[in-house]
C-alpha cells in the first residue's frame, strides 16, 4: 500500500518520545498526540513509535518469571497445617466440590509438605524454607493466594496465562504491551523472551507470538550467550570496516532510489532500518553483556553458585535490560538435570528432589534482582511477577509427586504500584480450591496493564471485525493488589 | 505423528481403524446428494434475491454493465471502466502505463513469487507484437510457479503446517500430500467450486479417489496436543477450528463471534453457529490411510527400511515391555481424563461396541489415536516408586529399561528419511454414518450444552435448508455444505475469492477486511467491479486463472507505480488507485528471488518437506534435522517444513503467516530485525556471492558490462551513468578498505562462488565486488515490487 504520510521533523519525533532515551523512533511517521493504545495501524509507519498511556503508568517494564511446569505452591508460599494433619487421608470430597476435570486418582492420599515453614517480614508471610533468599525481600511482595485458572495440561494452560486463551492464535500479554506502548528504546525490541536453557522453551514461539497482531510486535528471543539475536553478527570473514562501507553503499542506493518516491516514509523507515540494526548489533550484545557487572552484584544473583548460575545470569540481563528501556521481559525457567533427567517444575514424582533442584536454581536470582532493583532506584518502575501455568495438588501421585492443580494456586507481585505485604484471597484448608476472591489470569494480566498505564478493556485492536482486547471478555483489575 | 503397529492393532480390533482407510466408492449416494444440491441450488438465487434490505454482501451477485467514461481508449477490460469511472468523479486521472520491464519484474512477481530472469525481460521488452501483454499473461499463468505461488497464499488460509503444534509439536509427516495437492489443483486451473468441495467433502463426493481424500486435508490442519485431559473438549476444539476456519476463509464470516453470544454485528445468532458446528459433528482426523504407491513412497519405503532393519530388535523389545502391562497402562491413562470423558471411555470395557453412542466412538477413537506406546510408559515410571499407588517392585527396572531403548532407538534417527511417508492425513467420519448430536453450548462452554440443534445455513444469508443425503461410510453432512457454499448462488463465495486475489495484486481487496464481509467489515471501495469480478469469475467456470487473467491485462494494474503530487494530496490513501501501489516482497518471495538471481534455485515441484539450515545459535534439538541433500537446502520456500514452534528463522522476521489460524492478509512491517536478517544471514551471503559469481562469469572482464548484468538480474534495468559512478568508486575505496584489512595480517576475503573457469582473478576487487552485490540485494530496489 502506498503511504503518504508526511514525513514529520525530528523535533516532533523527540518530543513524542515518552521515555526519551535518546533514541530518534523507528519510522518516519509519528503519532498524533490524540494516538492511544487502540488506533488501528493500519498505515502507520513506525509500528514501534511511542504511544501514549491511557493514564499515567506506574512502571515503565514488566519482568515475568514464568516458573514451567508449575511448582507446587504448596511447598513454597502456601502454607496449610491442615494438610499436615491429614496427609495419608483419602481428600474429604468435600474438597472435591465442583470439579469436573479427571484428577488421576482422586483416592490418592494426601501429602504433606515435609518443609520447614516460618513466617518472614513485617507482612508476616509464610516461606517454606525452600526459598530463604527470597524470603528476606518478603515486605515488597503482594500474594495472590487464589489463583485459578483453566485446563490441566501444560500446553493449553501456558497458552493461556501468556496469551488468555487455550487455543493458539491470540496476542501474548508483552505482544499487547509492546502494540499498546510502542518502544522507549529504537535500539532495542521492546518485548524480549530470555530462557536459561540451552533449548527453546517448549512450544517455542506461539508464547510470545503476536498472534493477530501483526508480527512486529511479537516477542523476540534472546538465546543464551554472547550473540543473543539471531542474524546479529556479521558473516564470517567480513569486517566491521567493510561492512561499515558497505552499509553505507546500501544507503547511496537506497536514498538515490527514494528520490524517485518523495514521501514515500515506508521506503525511508526501510532506509532507517539498517542504521538501526547496525546499533543493535552494538546495543544488543552489550544489553547482555554482564561483563562490567561487579562481582558483588554477580554473586547478588547467585552467579557464583554453579545451581543458580543459570538462572542468575537470566535475570541479571532481564534487569540489564529493564535499564535501557526494554516495557516487556518474559523469562521462563529452564530444565534441571534431576537424577539423570532433565526436569522442570512439574513434580510428578518426588517433588521434593525436583522442587529442591529448581528453588536452588531460582531462590538466590530473584531475591538477588528484588534487592538490586530496589538498591539501584528501578524497583519504584519496574513490576515483577512470579506466574506459572497452574500449581499442584494436595495429594499426592506416584508416592511422592503431585498432580496438576488449576482450582488454586499462588502467584505474586512486586514492584512500582504494588502494594506490598498484602494478601489477596486463599485456598481451603488443604490447598485444593481458591477461596474468596478469585484471580484468573485475565484479572492479572488486566492488572498489569493498569500498572502500565492501560485500561485493558480500552486496548483494543480490530480484527475480522470484532475489537479485540489482552483479557477476551473477561478480566478485571485486582484493586486490592494496588498501592 | 506416527502410528506403533501395536495402536494400528487396537484400532482394527475396535472395527474402526482400516474400514475407513479404504473408502469404499458409492456412486448412487453421492449422485443422490448431487441432485439435490443441484435442485436446490435455483432455490437459493431466489432466496437471495427475495432480501432487499439484506446486508450488501447477502444480496446476489448483480452483473452490472461496465459505466461509460470519458477516457474510453484507456479501458483495456471491464475491470478498468469500474476503476476510471471512480477516478473521473473526483476529476483524477489514471497513471500512464509502466515500462516494460518494470511491468514484468511486477507480474513475474505477483503470479510466480520470482524476479524475472534477464532473458524473460528482453524478450518481454522487444516484443512488438500486438499482443505481446497476452503472451505474457498466458506464460506466466501456464508455469508451474504459478500454482505454487498460488498455493502459498492458500495455504496461509489452510494455516498449514507439518507439524501439530503446542508443546508437543509432533512431526505430521502427511502433510505435504495437501501442499502438493493444492499445487496442482492451482495449476490445473481446478474449478474453484471443485476445489471447496473436495477440501470440505472429498471423501463423501469422490470415496475411493485419493486426491480427494488428500484434499479434505484443510480440515486437518488444526493445531492440535495430543497430552489433553479432555477428550469431549477436545472434540469441542477440533470442531471449532474447523467451523471458523470455514466460516472465515470462504464465507469471510466471523461466524466464530457467534460462539459464545448471538453475534454482535451480524445477525447470526448462537443457535445458528452451532448449527454450523453440526455439519463437522461426525468428522475425525486420520492420520494412517495407506497411499498409493508413487515414486516419493517407493524411495521413502526404500529409505526406512534401513531405519526398520536396524531399529526392529530394539521396537520389538519396547513393544514386549508395554505389552506387559499394557492393559492397567491404558487403564491409568484413562484414569487421567477428565470425567465425561471417561465416562465414554469406560465403556470400552463396559459396553459392546454396536451399544457405543457416536459421541462415545468419537471419543474412544481419539483415546486410541492418543495412546501411544510412549504415552502408556508413563505408567511405569510413575509407579516405579515404592510409595506409588500401584507400584510393583519390576516396574523401576521395566521403566529403565523402556527409557534406555528410547535412547537406543535415537540413535539410529540418522537413519531414518528426512522426510515423507506412506500414508495419507485426512478428514473422514469414520466409516460411520451416524454423527453425534450437536447442542448449543451456553456461553460457548462445552460443559453447559443446552438445546439439541441440527445442521443449517443462518437465516440471514439464505433461505435454503441442507439436503443431507448420508453416504455409505458418512453422514452426508459436508457434502451439503460444500454444495451450498460452492453453489453460483452463494452470495459471498466467488465475492470473496474474487476480493482476495485482487488483493494479491493491488495490496488492498475492493472490500478491505478480507476475511470479514459482515457488517463490522469494511463496505467495498468499488462495489460493482467486485460483482463484476465475481460474476464473471462463476460465468467463466469458477476458472481462477481467467480472474488472474483479466487483473493482468487491465490497465489499472498497467499503470505506473511512480509519485504524483495530485494524488498524494487528492487520495492520499490510493484507494481509487491511480497510481499502481507499490509493495514490499513477501518473505517467501524475497528469499526465492534470491534463489533465482543467484543461480541457486532447485527447481523441483512437491514433495516431502526440506529442513534447510538454520544458524548455528538456535538451539532446535531434533526438531530440525538439516536436509542431507545440499539441494533441498534452494527449493522454494513452499517447501521448507513448516514447524509450527520453529518458525524458518530467515522467513520468520518478514511478515509470514501465522500458522494457528487462517491467515488472510501478509502484514507489512519495516524492523531493524529484518535489516539484520538480510545483511547479515550468512545464508543470504553466499547468495551475494553466488550471485557476484554468476555476473562475473556471465559478463566478462568490463566493470561496466558487470554492472549492467548485476542490475539486470536485480532490477530489471541497467544503472544510470550516476549510479555507475557511484558504483565503480564504491570498487575502488572498498578495494582499499579491504586490502587494510589485509594489512592486519589476517589475509581472508569472500570471493565469489562458481568462479571455476573465470580465469585469473584478483581476490581483493572479487571481495568487493561481492559487498556491492550485497548491497544491491538488501536495497528497497530489490526487496519491493514498484
Amino acid at each position: 500500500m502506498t503511504d503518504f504520510n508526511k514525513p514529520t521533523s525530528r523535533r516532533d519525533l523527540l518530543a513524542h518520545a515518552a521515555l526519551g532515551l535518546g533514541g530518534v523512533a523507528l519510522g518516519g511517521a509519528f503519532f498524533p498526540s490524540a494516538a492511544t493504545a487502540s488506533e488501528p495501524v493500519t498505515g502507520l509507519v513506525d509500528p514501534l513509535a511511542p504511544k501514549a498511556t491511557h493514564f499515567p503508568a506506574k512502571v515503565k517494564s514488566v519482568i515475568w518469571l514464568h516458573m514451567d511446569g508449575a511448582p507446587s505452591t504448596l511447598d513454597l508460599f502456601d502454607y496449610k497445617p491442615e494438610l499436615v494433619k491429614l496427609a495419608g487421608q483419602e481428600v474429604p470430597a468435600s474438597f472435591m466440590k465442583g470439579i469436573k476435570e479427571g484428577v488421576r486418582g482422586t483416592s490418592n492420599k494426601l501429602l504433606a509438605t515435609q518443609r520447614q515453614w516460618k513466617q518472614h517480614g513485617d507482612s508476616g508471610a509464610w516461606f517454606s524454607d525452600l526459598l530463604p533468599n527470597l524470603a528476606t525481600q518478603a515486605d515488597k511482595i503482594a500474594w495472590v493466594k487464589s489463583s485459578t485458572t483453566i485446563g490441566a495440561t501444560h500446553d493449553i494452560s501456558i497458552l493461556k496465562l501468556n496469551t488468555g486463551d487455550l487455543s493458539p492464535g491470540r496476542p501474548s500479554l508483552g505482544a499487547w504491551v509492546q502494540y499498546a506502548l510502542g518502544a522507549a528504546n529504537p535500539d532495542l525490541p521492546a518485548y524480549v523472551v530470555l530462557y536459561n536453557d540451552k533449548r527453546e522453551p517448549r512450544g517455542g514461539a506461539i508464547n510470545w507470538s503476536s498472534g493477530f497482531l501483526p508480527a512486529v510486535y511479537q516477542g523476540t528471543a534472546f538465546r543464551p550467550g554472547d550473540s543473543p539475536i539471531l542474524h546479529l553478527n556479521r558473516p564470517e570473514l567480513v569486517a566491521e570496516g567493510e561492512q561499515g562501507s558497505t552499509l553505507d553503499l546500501l544507503n547511496r542506493l537506497n536514498r538515490g532510489h527514494a528520490r524517485r518516491y518523495p514521501g514515500d516514509t515506508e521506503l525511508q523507515a526501510r532506509i532507517r532500518s539498517y542504521d538501526l540494526a547496525a546499533r543493535m548489533e552494538v546495543t544488543a550484545p552489550e544489553a547482555v553483556s554482564l561483563a562490567k557487572e561487579s562481582e558483588a552484584t554477580k554473586a547478588l544473583y547467585g552467579i557464583d553458585v554453579e545451581a543458580s548460575k543459570s538462572y542468575g545470569e537470566t535475570l541479571l540481563r532481564a534487569r540489564r535490560l529493564v535499564e535501557r528501556g526494554v516495557r516487556f521481559i518474559q523469562v521462563v525457567s529452564g530444565e534441571i538435570e534431576i537424577e539423570g533427567e532433565a526436569r522442570n517444575w512439574d513434580g510428578h514424582n518426588n517433588i521434593e528432589s525436583n522442587h529442591r533442584a529448581h528453588t536452588r536454581a531460582v531462590d538466590k536470582p530473584i531475591a538477588g534482582l528484588l534487592a538490586d532493583l530496589e538498591a539501584r532506584g528501578l524497583l519504584d518502575s519496574t513490576l515483577v511477577v512470579w506466574t506459572s501455568e497452574f500449581g499442584r495438588t494436595p495429594f499426592g501421585q506416584s508416592g511422592n509427586g503431585r498432580d496438576h492443580n488449576p482450582w488454586g494456586y499462588t502467584q505474586w507481585l512486586a514492584g512500582g504500584g504494588v502494594k506490598a505485604g498484602t494478601t489477596v484471597g486463599g485456598t481451603d484448608e488443604i490447598g485444593m480450591q481458591a477461596v474468596g476472591r478469585k484471580v484468573d489470569t485475565y484479572d492479572l494480566h488486566a492488572t498489569v496493564l493498569q500498572l502500565m498505564g492501560l485500561d485493558h478493556l480500552k486496548t483494543t485492536f480490530l480484527h475480522n471485525g470484532r475489537s479485540e482486547r489482552p483479557t477476551v471478555v473477561y478480566g478485571e483489575v485486582v484493586k486490592e493488589l494496588l498501592a | 505423528m506416527k502410528k506403533k503397529q501395536s495402536t494400528l492393532a487396537f484400532a482394527v480390533g475396535l472395527g474402526l481403524g482400516l474400514a475407513i482407510a479404504v473408502p469404499g466408492a458409492s456412486a448412487a449416494s453421492a449422485a443422490a446428494a448431487a441432485g439435490a444440491a443441484d435442485a436446490a441450488a435455483p432455490r437459493s438465487n431466489a432466496a437471495a434475491a427475495a432480501r432487499p434490505n439484506a446486508l450488501w454482501s447477502y444480496q446476489p451477485v448483480i452483473a452490472a454493465a461496465a459505466p461509460k467514461v470519458k477516457a474510453a481508449r484507456w479501458v483495456r477490460t471491464p475491470i478498468d471502466a469500474f476503476v476510471l469511472a471512480k477516478l473521473e468523479e473526483k476529476g483524477l486521472k489514471p497513471s500512464p502505463d509502466a515500462d516494460r520491464a518494470a511491468f514484468i519484474r511486477r507480474a513475474t512477481l505477483d503470479v510466480w513469487g520470482v524476479i524475472p530472469t534477464p532473458e524473460e525481460v528482453q524478450q518481454f521488452v522487444s516484443d512488438r507484437s500486438p499482443d505481446a501483454y497476452e503472451k505474457l499473461a498466458d506464460r506466466l499463468l501456464a508455469s508451474p510457479k504459478y500454482g505454487e505461488r498460488q498455493a502459498r497464499r492458500w495455504l496461509d488460509l489452510a494455516r498449514y503446517a507439518d507439524s501439530a503444534g503446542f508443546q508437543g509439536d509432533q512431526t505430521r509427516p502427511n502433510m505435504w500430500r495437501y501442499r502438493d495437492w493444492v499445487i496442482k489443483a492451482f495449476n490445473a486451473d481446478k474449478p474453484y467450486d471443485q476445489f471447496i468441495q473436495e477440501q470440505l467433502a472429498g471423501d463423501e463426493i469422490k470415496p475411493g479417489d485419493q486426491d480427494a481424500l488428500v484434499a479434505t486435508g484443510f480440515l486437518r490442519g488444526f493445531p492440535d496436543n495430543i497430552n489433553s485431559r479432555d477428550l469431549v473438549q477436545k472434540k469441542y476444539q477440533h470442531t471449532t477450528d474447523m467451523t471458523d476456519t470455514v466460516g472465515e476463509v470462504f464465507l469471510a464470516q466471523t461466524v466464530g463471534c457467534a460462539r459464545c453470544h448471538n453475534h454482535k454485528a451480524d445477525r447470526i445468532s448462537q443457535k445458528e453457529y452451532f448449527q454450523l458446528q453440526a455439519f463437522f459433528a461426525n468428522t475425525s482426523a486420520v492420520d494412517d490411510i495407506p497411499a498409493a504407491k508413487g515414486a516419493a513412497e517407493l524411495a521413502y519405503e526404500q529409505a526406512d527400511a534401513k531405519w526398520k532393519a536396524a531399529t526392529a530388535e530394539i521396537r520389538a523389545r519396547q513393544k514386549a515391555i508395554i505389552d506387559k502391562v499394557r492393559e492397567p497402562a491404558r487403564h491409568y491413562l484413562l484414569d487421567r481424563y477428565s470425567q465425561a470423558t471417561q465416562a465414554s471411555l469406560r465403556k470400552l470395557y463396559s459396553t459392546p461396541e454396536a451399544q457405543w453412542t457416536p459421541h462415545d466412538r468419537w471419543i474412544i477413537n481419539r483415546f486410541s489415536d492418543y495412546g501411544t506406546d510412549d504415552v502408556l510408559a508413563a505408567y511405569l515410571r510413575d509407579n516405579a516408586d515404592p510409595s506409588a499407588e500401584q507400584y510393583k517392585p519390576e516396574y523401576a527396572a521395566l521403566a529403565d529399561d523402556y527409557r534406555k531403548l528410547g535412547e537406543e532407538l535415537r540413535k539410529f534417527d540418522k537413519l531414518k528419511p528426512a522426510g515423507g511417508s506412506l500414508e495419507i492425513s485426512a478428514m473422514t467420519e469414520l466409516g460411520q454414518t451416524q454423527a453425534p448430536p450437536t447442542h448449543l453450548l451456553f456461553g460457548g462452554d462445552f460443559e453447559r450444552p443446552a438445546e439439541e440443534v441440527q445442521p443449517g445455513f443462518p437465516a440471514a444469508i439464505t433461505s435454503e435448508k441442507p439436503v443431507i443425503v448420508p453416504t455409505e461410510k458418512s453422514s452426508g453432512r459436508r457434502t451439503a455444505l460444500a454444495r451450498w457454499i460452492a453453489s453460483p448462488g452463494n452470495p459471498l463465495t466467488a465475492r470473496v475469492y474474487a476480493n482476495r486475489v485482487w488483493d494479491q495484486y493491488f495490496g488492498r481487496g475492493i472490500v478491505e477486511t478480507l476475511s470479514d464481509f459482515g457488517k463490522a467489515g469494511q463496505k467495498p471501495s468499488h462495489p460493482e467491479l467486485l460483482d463484476h469480478l465475481a460474476s464473471s469469475f462463476v460465468e467463466h467456470g469458477w476458472s481462477v486463472k481467467q480472474l488472474h487473467r483479466e487483473i493482468l491485462l487491465s490497465s489499472v494494474y498497467r499503470q505506473s507505480s511512480a509519485f504524483r503530487q495530485d494524488i498524494a494530496s487528492a487520495d492520499p490513501e490510493n484507494r481509487l488507485l491511480a497510481v499502481f501501489p507499490r509493495r514490499r516482497l513477501d518473505a517467501e518471495t524475497i528469499r526465492d528471488s534470491l534463489l533465482v538471481a543467484s543461480g541457486s534455485l532447485t527447481d523441483k515441484i512437491g514433495g516431502p518437506s526440506v529442513f534447510p539450515p538454520v544458524p548455528s545459535n538456535l538451539y532446535t534439538g531434533n526438531a530440525w534435522k538439516v536436509s542431507a541433500d545440499k539441494d533441498d537446502w534452494n527449493r522454494r520456500s513452499l517447501y521448507i517444513f513448516t514447524r509450527r514452534s520453529i518458525p524458518y528463522p530467515l522467513l520468520q522476521p518478514f511478515d509470514i503467516a501465522n500458522t494457528q489460524q487462517a491467515h488472510a492478509k501478509r502484514d507489512i512491517t519495516t524492523t531493524p530485525l529484518q535489516a539484520l536478517t538480510l545483511f547479515n544471514s550468512e545464508i543470504v551471503f553466499d547468495w551475494s556471492k553466488a550471485l557476484a559469481g554468476r555476473v562475473l562469469r556471465e559478463r566478462g572482464g568490463s566493470a561496466s558490462a558487470q554492472l549492467d548484468g548485476l542490475f539486470e538480474i536485480a532490477y530489471a534495468r541497467k544503472p544510470d551513468k550516476q549510479e555507475k559512478t557511484t558504483l565503480l568508486a564504491f570498487l575502488d575505496s572498498q578495494e582499499k578498505v579491504l586490502k587494510a584489512q589485509a594489512a592486519n595480517g589476517k589475509f581472508a576475503v569472500n570471493v565469489p562462488i562458481g568462479l571455476e573457469k573465470a580465469g585469473p582473478l584478483d581476490p581483493i576487487r572479487a571481495a568487493a565486488f561481492v559487498d556491492l552485490t550485497h548491497a544491491v540485494v538488501n536495497s528497497n530496489e530489490f526487496t519491493y515490487r514498484f
